[in-house]
């Protein structure tokens, strides 16, 4: 146990970053970084573009407005523009001439590429021993003194605004993408550190599966995710597994119980025969019946054998097509006198049309063999037993065994296929009890199913009727 | 098993001892087998290998052989066709681990005899040797003798000193099969198997019905029994004395 803790915290240690949790969460964090540079590229462009619009609309409302002012109006807004409200609005406005000389006005120089149009322009202005900068210009033609149009207006504004947004819009990303990203980490680290930790439970259940103790199960219960589904599929397998085990122990302990019984007969009657050595005959007579005894073992074991060997399905060699109808003429010819003897009417479907079956013909009339069988010994005088095969609609075929007996308790009638299940109204009738689960490990092989109903519930000689579906043609 | 005619002597083997050679690799099967031959009157040569068995077949002069299927160095069905080969036909039984029908068939197929499944009965082995000796009678006659019973097979009419005995198709046939070896011990395995064809062991004394139903027409009161039960063996056609 402490030796398997120790590989645990190893492996914990190691394999958190490992932990298919912790990489889903690392492509998530790269898909959030993608996902918030997008977004706040997309704002920025947004904003910047409201920004632009909202600096061209101010420029041409403010020319617009400008125009109309008589020309001494204007070169004296524009001369004193540090001191009215143009100087909020505009970072630089100017008159010039015609030749582009300046009047008036804080724009020192006609700026290079500018064009008189009613649209704005961004140029960038370079003065000397200062770093060059972008602004926004719109020039238009005004009025001059002499009344002629012979005056250009320029405004001009900064796109420093737009720098700001930038580089808000910058520094928001970055602030916000940190603690996301380190939040994301977080919970990734916590989730895989728990996602180990209900590994390392499950591991340690299974260890103690292998280590012999079949009762434990994977811990579930908590939520309902994929790990806690396969847990409760991984469950399911483990009961079905114990299950099987058990019915293995149990299967061990009647076939214990089953050669235990003539074995102590055996021994009984050797002791006593030691007893009585001047007896010839009776020693004679001992021996024999410990002999039978001992066969009894012995077709307890060999029918044992062959349950396997046929359940380990390799006896398929054996398939060929044939006539059920023959099989149930030679089960009748050769059941006929025991039948007789029991004052059992043994009946055989008469039938004209081939009933042909893909099968294995010694391991089907062995199946015969055994229902025809039973049916004889649990059949009281008098009674009938009534063979009849035939072939459905789809091709399928299927073969009766019917009597008139003393039939199987629905609550048994699973149970009898099992090996060694004896019902308790057969307990005085000798044989191996292992004929009826020969007769299903050759179905089994066969693909065929069997059921059994009673011919007259209720009666006091209900009767059973066997049925045997066999696969139709094609999925065979 | 306790008939009337019951019998508990076993058969007598024609003299001289015959000789029989078991190629098998199971050591303590080998030595129980062959220690069991040798009290039954056989002159047993023991192989352990599959080279070893088919040297000694081809060199000395055996009247039977029982060879294991699964052999090492070279296997049973190999030795059987090398002995075939040879044209040395002497009788085969082929034993093997499990009863797969593959196996019989394949078995049969290379030139055995006959088949057996381990675990077998002594008896049933020793039963299976003696009438694998005693070739049954040549199955071209018309009619079988054995005693006071005459069976003619054309006819398919049995009579015992001359008085007909009405017998069903099925009784017939164990009768002629019995026939065909008298004085032979014939296991329940070997009828349910050559009579029936049928390969199984039944949960009911099947076999001994059947025989009881004959028997009750064969041997009528006041003559003496042909048919005898073998005891822990099965059943024996024999006239006395």
């Amino acid at each position: 146990m402490s030796r398997a803790e120790l590989r645990f915290s190893e492996l914990f240690r190691a394999d958190l970053f490992r932990t298919a949790t912790f990489r889903l969460t690392l492509a998530f964090v790269v898909a959030i970084i993608a996902g918030m540079a997008l977004q706040f590229g997309l704002v920025y462009g947004q904003m910047s573009g409201y920004e632009q619009q909202r600096s061209t609309d101010l420029l041409q409302r403010e020319a617009a407005l400008l125009v109309h002012e008589t020309p001494a109006e204007l070169e004296y807004e524009v001369r004193e523009r540090s001191k009215t409200d143009l100087r909020v609005i505009l970072n630089g406005a100017a008159l010039f001439d015609m030749s582009r000389n300046r009047i008036a006005g804080d724009i020192k120089k006609w700026p290079v590429g500018l064009e008189v149009s009613p649209k704005t322009q961004r140029l960038w202005d370079a003065p000397p021993g200062d770093t060059p900068y972008e602004m926004r210009y719109l020039a238009v033609e005004v009025e001059g003194t002499n009344g002629n149009r012979d005056r250009i207006l320029v405004l001009a504004r900064s796109l420093h605004m737009a720098n700001e947004l930038r580089y808000i819009t910058k520094r928001a990303a970055l602030m916000s993408v940190v603690p996301v990203v380190a939040f994301a980490l977080m919970a990734g680290i916590f989730l895989s550190h728990r996602a180990l930790g209900r590994i390392k439970d499950m591991h340690e259940a299974i260890d103690r599966i292998m280590d012999g103790d079949l009762h434990e199960r994977l811990p579930t219960g908590r939520e309902r995710d994929d790990i806690e589904r396969l847990a409760v599929s991984v469950n399911r397998m483990l009961d079905r597994l114990e299950h099987l085990l058990d019915e293995i122990r149990d299967v061990g302990n009647d076939i214990a119980h089953d050669l235990r019984t003539p074995l102590a007969r055996v021994k009984a009657r050797l002791e006593r025969v030691s007893a009585i050595t001047n007896d010839p005959a009776a020693l004679q007579g001992a021996i024999e019946r410990a002999a039978l005894d001992l066969e009894q073992c012995f077709s307890v074991i060999t029918a044992l054998l062959r349950i396997g060997e046929i359940e380990n399905g390799r006896r398929r060699a054996g398939f060929a097509m044939l006539d059920l109808r023959e099989l149930l003429a030679g089960v009748v010819d050769l059941y006929e006198p025991i039948a007789e003897t029991e004052g059992v009417m043994l009946e055989v479907m008469d039938s004209d049309k081939p009933v042909p079956l893909f099968g294995d013909k010694d391991l089907l009339n062995e199946v015969l063999a055994n229902l025809v069988d039973n049916a004889i010994k649990f059949t009281p005088e008098p009674g009938t037993v009534r063979l009849s095969a035939g072939q459905g609609p789809d091709g399928a075929t299927w073969l009766q065994v019917a009597d008139t007996g003393i039939g199987i308790a629905e609550d048994e009638r699973k149970a009898v296929m099992g090996r060694f299940y004896r019902s308790d109204k057969s307990r005085h009738v000798p044989g191996s009890g292992l004929g009826l689960s020969l007769v299903s490990a050759i179905l089994r092989l066969h693909g065929a199913s069997v059921d059994i109903v009673s011919a007259h519930p209720g009666q006091a000689l209900p009767g059973a009727v066997f049925t045997i579906h066999f696969a139709p043609p094609a999925s065979v | 098993m306790t008939s009337a005619h019951e019998s508990g002597a076993p058969e007598r083997l024609p003299e001289p001892s015959p000789r029989l050679l078991l190629i098998e690799d199971d050591d303590s099967i080998a030595a129980e087998v062959a220690e069991e031959l040798t009290t039954r009157g056989y002159d047993v040569t023991r192989a352990a290998t599959g080279v070893e068995g088919l040297d000694h077949a081809c060199a000395g002069q055996f009247d039977l052989m029982i060879v294991d299927r699964m052999l090492p160095e070279l296997d049973g069905l190999t030795v059987i066709e090398s002995v075939r080969a040879q044209r040395i036909n002497i009788p085969v039984l082929v034993l093997s681990a499990l009863s797969a029908v593959d196996d019989r068939v394949s078995g049969l197929k290379a030139g055995g005899d006959d088949y057996l499944t381990k675990p077998f009965a002594m008896e049933e082995l020793a039963a299976r040797l003696e009438a694998l000796l005693r070739r049954p009678t040549d199955s071209r006659v018309t009619m079988l003798r054995v005693g006071p019973l005459e069976m003619d097979l054309i006819e398919r009419r049995v009579f015992r000193n001359g008085q007909e005995i009405d017998l069903l198709p099925r009784e017939f046939r164990l009768l002629e099969y019995m026939m065909r070896r008298p004085d032979t011990v014939l296991t329940r395995t070997m009828l349910l198997e050559d009579v029936w064809n049928y390969r199984f062991v039944p949960q009911t004394n099947l076999v001994d019905v059947h025989i009881g139903k004959l028997r009750r027409k064969i041997d009528v009161p006041g003559e003496p029994p042909l048919i005898h039960s073998i005891r822990g063996a099965g059943f024996s056609l024999r006239v006395p004395g």
